[in-house]
């Protein structure tokens, strides 16, 4: 490039962009980028605590637990325990028909207590009146969208374990 | 004085793409971590780990290329 196309070529950038690098106190590219860097390990922060979460709360679902001698538990009622935990409400449920199933009682829509309504063959959440099917889980009415956590069962003669939570 | 050199052409549009780039990549981490956190929600937290491990990835590109960038003296 010649001094003359130089001196022009500069004049044009000047003109484009009237500041000098140097001087520079405006947002640069650098440092957006550096900020968008920074924002992405918090992002991966977050998403990594609540793979550690997950992880924990998973070592915390493999014990025994005995719930209820089977012969205790009406057909078509339900016995309510604290599983895995003592501030994990659960549910026993045994249905017409003589199968067990349990549930932790925790709505999947905003974490209210959900009952068993035997009458009306249905768990019902009073909070937003979300409805789940006793012999699966799945929500059937309402506002929630996932299906109640399930608990597995071990039976020992007449006595009932929880083992875990199911995925 | 080479701060008053215009940039090399065709460099700038590719340093914007790069951003553009990086911020659509931040969009997708954000993503991740929804999926995550509705995954964990659901009582499916060991599915949680391929999620971080892509955010990780993400994220080490990102420190990548601003280790690339302190290497180069700015124009």
């Amino acid at each position: 490039m010649t001094q003359n196309g130089l001196a022009e070529a500069r004049r044009r950038w000047r003109g484009e962009f009237p500041y000098h690098w140097d001087a520079d106190d405006l947002a640069s590219r650098r440092g957006l980028l550096q900020f968008a860097v920074y924002a992405s390990g918090a992002l991966f922060a977050s998403t990594g605590i609540l793979a550690l979460l997950g992880a924990v709360r998973d070592l915390a679902r493999t014990q025994t637990q005995q719930v209820a001698l089977a012969s205790q538990v009406p057909e078509a009622s339900a016995v309510y325990f604290n599983f895995p935990d003592a501030d994990s409400q659960a549910m026993l449920l045994h249905l017409p028909g003589g199968q067990f199933v349990a549930y932790s009682q925790r709505c999947t829509h905003l974490s209210c207590a959900v009952f068993y309504q035997p009458d009306q063959s249905r768990l019902f959440c009073p909070c937003h009146e979300g409805v789940f099917s006793p012999e699966t889980g799945d929500p059937v009415a309402g506002p929630p969208q996932r299906r109640l956590e399930q608990i597995s069962l071990q039976r020992d003669g007449d006595v009932i374990y929880a083992t875990g939570i199911q995925p | 004085m080479t701060g008053d050199l215009p940039p090399t052409p065709g460099q700038a549009p590719v340093v914007a793409a790069g951003l553009a780039i990086g911020i659509l990549l931040l969009a997708v981490q954000l993503w991740l971590l929804t999926v995550a956190l509705d995954l964990y929600l659901a009582g499916r937290g060991s599915q949680v780990w391929s999620l971080a491990l892509v955010s990780g990835l993400i994220f080490a590109g990102g420190l990548a290329v601003l280790w690339i960038l302190r290497r180069r003296p700015r124009l």
